[in-house]
């Protein structure tokens, strides 16, 4: 017998939610969301209140990529759903599964330019990976179960829904059956494994190009086990780190703008790339014709869109990289490119010792890296802090590395932050952030206090935006426009005002007692680390140059 | 001068008749860096349908329009009609 009960849209809306596991969502309430709030005060879902739509967005990214789950936010219709719009663009660059759910005024009153009323169904077509309005409360369950499916089905990305308030309030019989699946329409062209397998045992100089996919498709066990087993070098994008295990003595580290100096020159020198879950973006390719320019190409990825959509590939491996990488693991005769790029890793190593009493931030961070408990979860925002923390620490899965890569959002740190230590809430979660990225999103201080959220915040200051003056320096003659922050606000007495702790560093000295304290401590934790405003990111490959050709000082 | 070679192709989609499924072909056929020369687009009520008829042109190659616009949810198919006109745009 089919089971049915009746329950307005609201109700109806977390009753869906719990059967896709949800006990968590993000949100902030106003007027056209209000009946699903009134829901929500009788749900076993729990709502955490972010102080700005943006934030709740950022928090159910962070929460998705943490967990390795699907992260959930609210908004009202109007200002509250324009204001999710960035978060849900990270989500797509980032191929993060989140779903949406908007508030829209009444539908008699949609198209009449109502009170925040904005037309959010057409303002996310660019922004998600697929969006719903719903108009009529018969459709709204099977279009809830739709939005979940299609954020984890394939290539991974955000799904908004739409809600008028009536619909909210209507009444309707749920289901409670099974939806039925969308249509696998996507015919998958057969893997090339035997041109590949050919690729791959007349390489002599191959390397592994490892993305953020590896971590998305569950697979980072089988590109370990081929890495070991294959004994194939590697390197990683930003959103790969973390995918190869930190012992694997051939791995090179980041490729690309601010990579490594041995992973840029040993794609360069390669004649084979097994890429794996990446995409040949800009910022990893440099100037693209003449990336990687002796190598043929062997690209696995669950997206048919990305095979040549950058460079061609020679053996295309479309599906699920969890079944398919394992399909070509073999013994290779690399010896003499392993030895050669182990010594290009040794020539090129980090270096720490920075001279004066000043505090280095590629040492802070690397100190942070070195005593943060296994497991411990990073996020950070963009610009100079975040490519240190990608150069400098060190992450052994990489849903412990949460940075927003393919949209480079300032503001992401913090509200990511958030959402991971409420999935995680026995791991230790730290927001790497600088003083321009903290002040975008620094209202979810006040989430931090409100639900005491144990989150540490190790905050870069050189009271400037840091990596745009970089650029100003290098590629515009020094004319440092609108990027001085020396008028910052006192950020140890604004954590003071949130009821966190904090705790100012300007000496090396400091470094790591305050690390440590920070650590120690059980609550919420503000670090501030005052650093020398005219350090900058090396290595750094200018804009349309070849990667082999990086800057490493002035 | 510079010179630019446009190739020109009809592209014939299958869609699900849902709500905005024409914004986001054209949404997608313009971020992609198509142009579009003319379009038509017709439901069958009987199984509802949609066959959209679109005339475009790029430097580009199609295949990447053609991946994208496969990738949006409500589509059933994509097809080139034709491949091999080819036009000429200058631009001083």
């Amino acid at each position: 017998m089919t089971k049915s009960k009746t329950l307005t849209g609201g109700a109806l809306l977390f009753e869906v939610l719990q059967e896709h596991g949800v006990q968590h969502v993000f949100g902030y309430p106003g007027g056209a969301i209000m009946p699903i709030y009134d829901a929500l005060y009788d749900s076993d879902v729990k709502h955490f209140l972010c102080r700005h739509e943006q934030g709740a967005a950022f928090s159910a990214v962070g929460y998705a990529r943490a967990a390795g789950t699907v992260g959930v936010c609210l908004a009202t219709s109007g200002p509250g759903a324009t204001n999710l719009i960035t978060g849900l663009a990270d989500a797509l660059a980032d191929s993060i599964p989140v779903v949406a759910i908007t508030g829209q005024v009444p539908t008699a009153a949609m198209g009449s330019d109502a009170f925040q009323e904005i037309d959010i169904f057409g303002l996310s077509l660019a922004c998600t990976k697929h969006s719903f309005q719903v108009t009529d409360i018969n459709e709204l369950e099977k279009v809830l179960h739709q939005a979940f499916e299609i954020a984890l089905e394939g290539r991974h990305g955000p799904v908004l829904v739409d809600i008028p308030k009536d619909v909210q309030l209507a009444e309707v019989t749920q289901r409670l059956d099974k939806l039925s699946h969308l249509k696998n329409k996507v015919k998958l062209p057969l893997a090339d494994i035997s041109k590949a397998l050919d690729l791959l045992t007349h390489a002599k100089q191959p390397i592994l190009y490892v993305g953020g996919g590896v971590g998305m498709a569950n697979a980072v066990e089988e590109v370990r086990d081929f890495a070991e087993k294959t004994g194939m070098p590697s390197v990683s994008t930003l959103k790969g780190l973390g995918a190869i295990n930190p012992d694997n003595e051939n791995h090179l580290g980041m490729l690309g703008m601010h990579g490594t100096k041995a992973a840029n020159l040993a794609v360069q020198e390669s004649d084979l790339l097994v890429v794996v879950g990446a995409r040949f973006d800009d910022r990893v390719t440099g100037k693209l014709d003449e990336f990687a320019p002796n190598a043929k190409v062997i690209h696995f990825d669950i997206d048919t869109a990305e095979i040549n959509k950058r460079r061609d590939a020679d053996a295309a491996i479309l599906g699920d990289l969890k079944g398919n990488l394992p399909l070509l693991t073999t013994e290779l005769n690399i010896a003499d490119w392993q030895q050669k790029l182990k010594q290009m890793n040794t020539d090129f190593a980090w270096r720490y010792d920075h001279p004066g009493d000043n505090i280095f931030a590629p040492a802070v961070l690397k100190t942070v890296s070195d005593l943060m408990p296994s497991n411990t979860c990073v996020t950070t925002d963009v610009g100079q802090h975040q490519m240190w923390a990608a150069q400098h620490m060190t992450f052994d899965d990489p849903s412990n590395f949460l940075t927003s890569g393919g949209m480079g959002t300032m503001g992401f740190g913090l509200p990511a932050a958030i959402g991971a230590q409420i999935s995680r809430p026995h791991d230790t979660v730290i927001a790497v952030s600088g003083d321009g990225s903290i002040m975008m999103n620094v209202q979810e201080l006040a989430t931090i206090k409100r639900y005491q959220i144990p989150v540490k915040v190790v905050l870069i200051d050189n009271a400037k935006l840091g990596m745009v003056r970089q650029w100003q320096d290098l590629f515009f003659d020094g004319r440092l426009s609108e990027t001085d922050l020396s008028d910052n606000p006192d950020f140890v007495m604004l954590a003071t005002a949130f009821d966190i702790k904090s705790k100012l560093i300007t000496k090396k000295s400091e470094v790591k007692a305050a690390v440590e304290e920070m650590l120690d401590h059980d609550g919420p934790y503000l670090l501030q680390v005052k650093i020398d405003a005219a350090e900058n990111v090396w290595p750094l490959v200018p804009p349309n140059t070849a990667n082999d050709k990086m800057m490493e000082s002035v | 001068m510079n010179s630019m070679t446009l190739n020109k192709y009809q592209l014939i989609i299958m869609a699900d008749d849902k709500q905005v499924v024409l914004e986001r072909i054209l949404q997608v056929t313009r971020y992609r860096g198509f142009l579009i020369n003319g379009m038509n687009a017709e439901v069958n009520t009987g199984n509802n349908v949609a066959t959209i008829t679109m005339s475009v042109s790029s430097e580009r190659p199609i295949s990447l329009l053609i991946d994208q616009i496969n990738k949006l949810i409500d589509i059933k198919g994509v097809k080139v009609d034709n491949s091999d006109v080819q036009i000429k745009q200058h631009s001083a």
